[in-house]
């Protein structure tokens, strides 16, 4: 027997799987899908032997092929640290040069071949402001090409396997001037952020296939947008990172060279939201799990911080003696930044990892990883 | 030396559209020659689009209402390398069928008026298909195009339609409307999708000087238009009710709603000259409407069909149905602005249109 609507877990309450139905364009289909569940069926008379096969949750699915796309970024190899040690034994480990996402002929024979069962989507073109408007092709082109040809290989290439499909994009979708906190109802609701839109678009278009996709075919395809990110595998290039781990580097190196000071621009007074990458993979899986929702879901700490209280904390978890100096003649960029995850919070989640935490434990992996010693 | 834009040195420089690079290109020749270049040392002078009728041109969707109106206009202005396929002949949504063909062909001007197109009920039922088909045949021919010709490819025109604006957009819709609110929900994946292509176009322009342009047409109607029952839009449903009254003898056809909402309709044969000539005169980031202009109520559409078609019964309201939006009007001042200007009216469009469905559609 075949769902026709999003499929769920038979260890979710039903109460809480009600709230993930919202209500579609053309109803129908999900009140008849609520009286096929077992229970209903066993009421109206169905033998046991009719039941339909019992999915099990991802959780205890630890067997199954999963397929992570971009497992080397700064998202996905948190990902896939969180399935190794939730005991998952088959994960399908691809790099760009074992499989070129953008070959739609290569994603096909991928997914032909290796028929996962879950498909995690953490592979993307990503950067930072003066990368996107250098190279708005890229960012525009390829993450549609990655996406497009994973989401539709996974349909109908893998002969029915794929049960699930998680897809990951991030808070730059949302309007430059969006309510903050930021709700996911904010989607398209208004201008875009110039400086990212071409990233941007395609993320958006990317939250809309799966949602296509789910109510033409059926496929279980969820979408999640985190909030900003940090921790061990990001880029901390010197011009292309973001801010968290540029004070990282510039801390260290000015602790290093014996420094006296550090400058940073602005006030210090926008405020910002971080999440540890692994809450984020903690969250993957949750959801994963839990969630067959047609609306992408928020994925935030919730805690806000002054870029200055973020400065003052990376200055101490590096160990930077000097001063921390303020060039109140550069910009601050945006004021506030926030994501409303009270979605994902009515859920049962919450990150666990405090910032101060997160950034030591970030630290001591740049050290490890990145410093040349 | 390529230019980023290239413009006939035959057009009139007030024409061109509020472009940074435009003003470089005008004045490029005469400044070359100011710093000493002679003749020999400059470039090959690019060829307004019109002037180039020996050139290879892909239609894409050439046997759509649109496509098919670009191909008749290429041909009547004499364009004698039209490069033509079917799906069966090249898939637009393989991306390897596309580049070898590209790589094969090497047009020099590709125009996109391939896509899924659909009324409501089509959107709301294929969504999955509306998305993806429409991302993978503009993806793949205009990654394609920038990619696999060797750089042959001297023009790309996408076409969209008035369904990427937001639903709350302002009356007339202005270019500037673009993803300023949310979308209609019954096109939203049509209109996602046509969106990311303007936006793939404005990309590969910046990144690779890629001469990318984009339209957007009002609601179009006209030969090869759809006039299937269910999936066919107003002005062609229309026909067809009419036509079928007055064959079957009926005393009269009932229309929903009140008949007072305003629409804008451009025969596709204006369109298809509005293609040629931002084709030619045309190299901005920006999208540009093409309207005719023209508002009617659908009340003085509907009594316009009837007495095209023929149709000597009464035309009834039913005032117990839904009317639509109130009004949907294309600000087309831009590309008024540069000189175009609609040339069918609708009474003569129509009975053009009525015509073509009579010879054509009707079994005879």
């Amino acid at each position: 027997m075949t769902f026709p609507y999003p499929q769920v877990s038979p260890f979710v309450k039903f109460r809480t799987a009600a709230r993930f139905f919202p209500p579609l364009p053309t109803p129908p289909d999900f009140r008849d899908f609520l009286l096929f569940t077992p229970p209903c069926l066993a009421v109206m008379g169905a033998e046991s032997a009719d039941a339909a096969e019992v999915i099990p949750s991802f959780l205890s699915d630890t067997a199954a092929k999963v397929f992570v796309a971009g497992q080397r970024g700064l998202v996905g190899s948190a990902i896939h640290r969180k399935l190794v040690a939730l005991g998952f034994t088959n994960l399908l480990l691809c790099t760009h040069t074992d499989l070129d996402l953008t070959r739609q002929a290569d994603v096909e024979a991928f997914f032909a071949a290796e028929r996962p069962r879950y498909v995690i989507v953490a592979a993307a073109k990503v950067g930072g402001i003066h990368a996107n408007s250098s190279y708005p092709a890229d960012f525009i082109a390829v993450n549609l090409q990655i996406q497009t040809n994973i989401i539709d290989a996974a349909l109908r290439c893998a002969g029915g396997a794929v049960r699930k499909l998680l897809f990951l994009g991030s808070s730059c979708i949302y309007p430059k001037h969006a309510p903050q906190p930021i709700p996911e109802s904010a989607l398209l609701s208004g201008p875009l952020e110039p400086t990212n839109e071409w990233y941007a678009i395609a993320k958006i278009a990317g939250i809309k296939m799966c949602q296509a996709y789910r109510i033409q075919h059926g496929l279980d395809a969820i979408s999640s947008m985190p909030t900003n990110l940090y921790g061990p595998q990001d880029n901390f290039h010197p011009e292309n990172s973001h801010v968290l781990p540029a004070l990282i580097r510039r801390f260290h190196n000015a602790k290093v060279a014996g420094d006296k000071e550090v400058v940073v621009w602005g006030t210090g007074s926008p405020l910002r939201e971080f999440l540890h990458v692994d809450d984020l993979a903690d969250a993957v899986v949750f959801l994963m799990d839990r969630y067959s929702g047609l609306e992408h879901v928020n994925v935030g700490s919730g805690k806000e911080v002054t870029i200055k209280e973020l400065a003052e904390l990376v200055k101490e978890v590096v160990g930077f003696k000097g001063e921390l100096v303020w060039d109140k003649t550069k910009p601050d960029g945006t004021p506030r930044k926030l994501m409303d995850s009270s979605k994902l919070a009515a859920m049962g989640w919450e990150a666990k990892i405090p910032l101060r935490q997160g950034l030591a434990d970030t630290y001591n992996w740049y050290v490890e990883n990145v410093v040349e010693h």
